[in-house]
């Protein structure tokens, strides 16, 4: 069942026609999720940020990621960069608060590692969290499936 | 989708005389039954006003005042607002030209309705259609605005996208001031293109969050409205390949696309070579893309 639809999206695509949603992006527990779509990974005080893979499937194709630099403050709902994908430039949005301490330089040369790898390489910036409670206001991996 | 797919193409109309012929009357057929989608209260604020005169079809530069009734009566628009409207009792009354517009859904009224301005305005200077649409943007995320569509064309103007690839402008700024065009960088998706008179350009300013929409869907939607647009008048235009965004006749590029979407609004949005003056094209490699040419 799961390969007919997947031959079916591919068909649908090739056929550059409109295809039903498939509804198996995939999600990774132990995160916690923004209802715009972003991802944030805790470790300590450090927080990791990316995209989802739903987010990154609706998007399409991403050729140029804009990083903010780094020591920048991020806060929690307000864009710190933006991703292009077919002629669109999306804004993403900070999923917590604070500085960024890390972003993923790869993404210059390789953006497309936010589609390939949405969840690992395809990290986007690491933010040292000013406020760990603002992480009760995301939500969980169950949550999130529920939300997408 | 397919009734904001045709919506746009309305928008397309030309209203704008200088723009095309006429649209054949058979166009109108398609807009017949449409009335997709969403459900609540709405109410269409009229405070907004625009920064630039409208010409009027008799030449005549349009009052402020003016300028929103003519709007909702002028031929196909007006059109629209009835036929959406088809299947649902009271929404505004066409009698009330002159009078703000309240469209206030009673609640109990389940109809799922979707509300869309479009604004035909003439050729309106770039920057000032940046601030503009930058301002809609801001109201329409927080729901002051229903979702818009600005029609509208530019003097000759080159713009270039977020990855500011200057390096595909193939003339010198100076060389621009002596051609008369403008440079501008945006923040939009996209190469550097060129915008000129008799090129049709829509700015959609809509919420892709209320429809459920991503930025590929919402291309895609943009594509199609053109290629739909393309065959009224028998041209077969087609998407172009993986990577290659925008509407192709053969080997050519006749629509553009360059978008941005910051909190599910867009902003920028399409342009349709309808009767450019495709000499300005040889300055730039257009979208990026070297061995592709451009047509209207």
């Amino acid at each position: 069942m799961a390969s007919r639809l997947l031959w079916a999206s591919r068909a649908a695509s090739y056929l550059r026609i409109s295809a039903f949603h498939r509804g198996f992006s995939s999600v990774v527990k132990d995160l916690k999720y923004a209802d715009t779509h972003e991802w944030v990974k805790v470790d300590g005080t450090s927080a990791t940020i990316g995209i989802t893979d739903h987010a990154q499937d609706h998007l399409g194709d991403v050729v140029y990621v804009e990083l903010p630099d780094v020591g920048i403050a991020v806060e929690q709902g307000k864009n710190f960069g933006a991703v292009e994908s077919v002629k669109a430039t999306s804004d993403i949005n900070s999923p917590v608060s604070g500085e960024v301490v890390e972003v993923n330089t790869e993404l210059s040369s390789s953006p497309g590692l936010v589609n390939a790898s949405p969840y690992d390489k395809g990290w986007i910036i690491k933010v040292q969290m000013k406020d760990a409670g603002e992480l009760n206001s995301l939500m969980d991996s169950e949550k999130y499936v529920k939300f997408c | 989708m397919a009734s904001l797919v045709l919506l746009l193409f309305e928008a397309l109309h030309p209203e704008d005389a200088d723009l095309a012929a006429g649209m054949p009357a058979s166009c109108a057929h398609v807009l017949q039954g449409e009335t997709a989608v969403r459900g609540s209260k709405r109410e269409v604020m009229r405070s907004s006003r625009r920064s630039s005169p409208e010409i009027r079809k008799d030449g005549g530069v349009m009052e402020e005042e003016e300028k929103l009734p003519e709007m909702r009566e002028s031929g196909k628009t007006y059109g629209i607002w009835r036929r959406a409207c088809a299947t649902s009792t009271r929404r505004h009354s066409p009698a009330t030209s002159g009078k703000t517009t309240d469209n206030v859904m009673p609640l109990q009224r389940m109809k799922l309705q979707r509300n869309l301005e479009v604004w035909k305005m003439g050729v309106v200077n770039y920057l000032e259609a940046l601030k503009l649409q930058e301002r809609l943007a801001a109201d329409r995320k927080v729901g002051k605005i229903p979702d818009t569509v600005l029609s509208l064309q530019h003097p000759p103007t080159y713009t270039l996208g977020k990855r500011q690839t200057y390096h595909n402008l193939l003339v010198s700024k100076d060389d621009l001031k002596t051609m008369g065009a403008e440079l501008h960088c945006t923040e939009r998706g996209g190469d550097i293109t060129f915008h000129g008179p008799q090129q049709a350009i829509l700015y959609p300013i809509i919420s892709l969050r209320d429809i459920g929409f991503g930025a590929r869907n919402y291309v895609e939607g943009l594509e199609s409205t053109m290629i739909d647009l393309a065959s009224l008048y028998g041209v077969r235009a087609h998407p172009g390949k993986a990577g290659e965004t925008g509407v192709w006749v053969g080997n050519r590029k006749i629509g553009a696309i360059g978008v941005r979407i910051s909190s599910g609004i867009t902003s920028h949005g399409l342009a349709f070579n309808i009767d450019p003056d495709l000499k300005y094209f040889e300055h730039i490699v257009p979208c990026g893309i070297l061995d592709k040419g451009v047509t209207h």
